[in-house]
């Protein structure tokens, strides 16, 4: 019992808020002490693919899993790119624009898709991304997708940390908000049984939809902040790699979570996009036994993310979050028992 | 432009080629069906079957078409290991742990692969590559095709006849139909959920042995067969062994159709695009039941 009240009292919400904007205001220091461009866009990774992961967690927490979500990352980026190039719009307002259309389209993949079941689904939002491959291919004359083009710069490279971390901020606080409304307990409920969802009278399809058309438009914002971190728009983020990747992210951070995507992001990043600076360290190590191989590291890396994957869903069915909960909850609840 | 011999053509590389798809979603069907399990990884056990399949007939000189048999016995082992440590500790619970499961063993068998033999396409050497046979014009047919269908018939025969004649046959189609009333009926659910998975492997492997005969592979060749391999299963029915082979061989040709009329592009589009129609009429699949 006392456990269960420790839980939620004020002063803990208030705790909790306050840590949150000292975080904050901590990773905006980060580039006043930290020089590297690398580490600095490694961090700007991590922010855009936490946007990319809330998005795609926010689907799966009403119950639909998507195994195509790069198809809205890439319909994002293309919109905003192709918007600024041949329109002349501010790159500003392709990137809002960007994340409508890809909700627009997110409308009528969720609208086709509202009656399917879990891996129906996902083998239809797959069958989607590589329907999206072919059509930005066929139409290269206009999207110039196949050998690819640098987009328009959003803000000038100092700025745009400042400006992925403010969008990541917002969406996150979105889809937060989102799960902790009605709504979100709509959500919830469809993702626990959608026949007693429907009997207790949630309108099941006007929630699922929701869901997809919030997802994707988070999903077509990170797209076009991926391809500026990227440096190129290129008919290959649409490739199932990137689809895989927020799926992996959320599940080992915590899936229907708010942190989860965050904590899946940090790990997954730093395991693909930081490490290789170990690299030739692994390839002096082991690389003898690898002949085939010019460089180990990254192909060991994949396979120790894949061997963690597979250890988080069958030890860890919560992600890391669910530890880290834990943890939380032991040390504050200790505190209440003393007081007690 | 579309004579006989064309459409000909594209009838039989769409035969053949479906004929692969059709060994893979039998796998994947059987597995489905005894297990209720969703195999994402299917793929893969096709990639690797591909590389022992090179293995065997590069390295110790095999004739391609016996290493055949080879794959997949060592595939069928494989399968053996995943079920045990993998699928089995998430069966039965939520659809989606499947899916996540599978994305794992994914990205361990593509890098185990990329590991052992580095990620260059490689093509297994037929004996038969350079014999035709031409069927008007500059159109002929390759033995290598007319093989691998004869094969995949033979494969497919075997399966059926052990399915109807065996006991352990009999043990797996009553495990599909109601799995606690087998078990009451003195079945060991545990050891046929094995078994059909080592021999829904074994397919695989059999199946990644002709793709590398015919097509170029990777080891990131096999998540786009895995996709095929579903949408055959949609299109020929939930857990039917017929509608498999149907469903595979009319999204051969549909395949090969696209290819010809639309160009290469839309080889895997148009494919998905009659899926998703086919699902959106129809959510089950054209001949599946409600379930699932």
């Amino acid at each position: 019992m006392i456990q269960k009240k420790a839980k939620f009292p004020l002063t803990q919400k208030n705790g909790k808020l306050l840590t949150l904007l000292f975080g904050l205001a901590l990773i905006t220091a980060i580039p006043f002490v930290e020089r590297s461009p690398f580490i600095i866009s490694v961090i700007t990774l991590i922010m855009i693919f936490t946007i990319y992961a809330s998005s795609w967690n926010l689907l799966a927490f009403s119950g639909q899993g998507s195994l195509g979500h790069a198809a809205f990352l890439g319909i994002g980026a293309f919109t905003a790119a192709l918007l600024s190039i041949k329109f002349g719009a501010p790159p500003l307002v392709g990137l809002v624009v960007g994340g409508l259309i890809s909700s627009g389209v997110g409308f009528l993949v969720g609208a086709t898709c509202v009656r399917l079941k879990a891996w129906f689904l996902a083998m239809v939002t797959f069958g989607f991304s590589v329907i999206a491959i072919a059509f930005f291919s066929q139409y290269d004359s206009i999207t110039s997708a196949i050998t690819g083009f640098p987009p328009p710069l959003l803000v000038s490279t100092g700025q745009f940390y400042f400006l992925a971390l403010a969008v990541a901020t917002i969406s996150v606080a979105s889809i937060y908000w989102i799960m902790k409304s009605k709504s979100g307990i709509a959500l919830k409920a469809i993702h626990g049984n959608e026949l007693e969802a429907k009997m207790s009278g949630i309108n099941t399809t006007k929630y699922k939809l929701l869901a997809f058309v919030v997802s994707t438009f988070f999903a077509g914002i990170a797209g076009c902040l991926y391809v500026q971190n990227l440096g190129y728009v290129q008919v290959s983020i649409f490739s199932p790699e990137l689809s895989f990747l927020p799926l992996m992210m959320s599940v080992i951070g915590g899936l229907g979570t708010i942190e989860g995507p965050i904590i899946g992001s940090i790990i997954v990043v730093f395991i693909r996009d930081m490490l290789p600076s170990v690299d030739p360290h692994l390839q002096s190590a082991v690389g003898s036994l690898f002949p085939a191989v010019s460089n180990v590291g990254p192909p060991l890396r994949l396979l120790g993310l894949g061997i963690f994957l597979l250890v988080v869903v069958i030890f860890l069915p919560n992600g890391i979050a669910s530890l880290l909960r834990r943890g939380y909850n032991y040390f504050i609840t200790d505190k209440e028992q003393v007081k007690n | 432009m579309y004579t006989i011999s064309t459409i000909l053509q594209i009838l039989f590389w769409g035969i053949a080629s479906g004929c692969i798809y059709v060994l893979l979603a039998t796998g994947l069907n059987l597995i489905f069906g005894v297990m209720k399990l969703v195999n994402f990884a299917h793929g893969q056990m096709l990639m690797v079957g591909a590389y022992i399949g090179f293995a065997t007939s590069t390295s110790l000189g095999f004739n391609a078409y016996l290493s055949v048999p080879v794959s997949m016995a060592c595939v069928a082992f494989i399968g053996i290991g995943v079920e045990k440590f993998a699928f089995r500790k998430v069966l039965g619970e939520n659809k989606l742990k499947e899916i996540f499961v599978s994305l794992g063993l994914i990205y361990i068998f593509e890098n185990i692969v990329v590991l052992i033999k580095g990620n260059s396409p490689e093509r297994i050497e037929s004996p038969f590559a350079n014999f035709k046979i031409a069927i008007g014009g500059d159109i002929s047919i390759s033995y290598d095709r007319i093989i691998i269908v004869v094969i995949v018939a033979i494969v497919l025969v075997a399966l059926a006849l052990l399915m109807a004649r065996t006991k352990i046959g009999l043990a797996m189609r009553a495990t599909s139909q109601k799995n606690d009333a087998a078990k009451l009926m003195g079945i060991n659910i545990n050891r046929i959920y094995m078994f059909s998975f080592a021999l829904g492997a074994a397919l695989a492997g059999a199946a990644g042995v002709l793709y590398g005969i015919i097509f170029s592979f990777d080891p990131y060749v096999g998540a786009l067969p895995t996709i095929k391999a579903f949408a055959i299963i949609i299109l020929g029915g939930l857990g039917s062994i017929p509608g498999a082979v149907l469903g595979g061989l009319l999204y051969g040709v549909a395949e090969q159709s696209a290819v010809f009329f639309f160009g290469g592009i839309w080889q895997d589009a148009v494919a998905f695009a009659v899926l998703i129609i086919v699902l959106v009429i129809r959510p089950n699949g054209i001949f599946g039941e409600k379930g699932e």
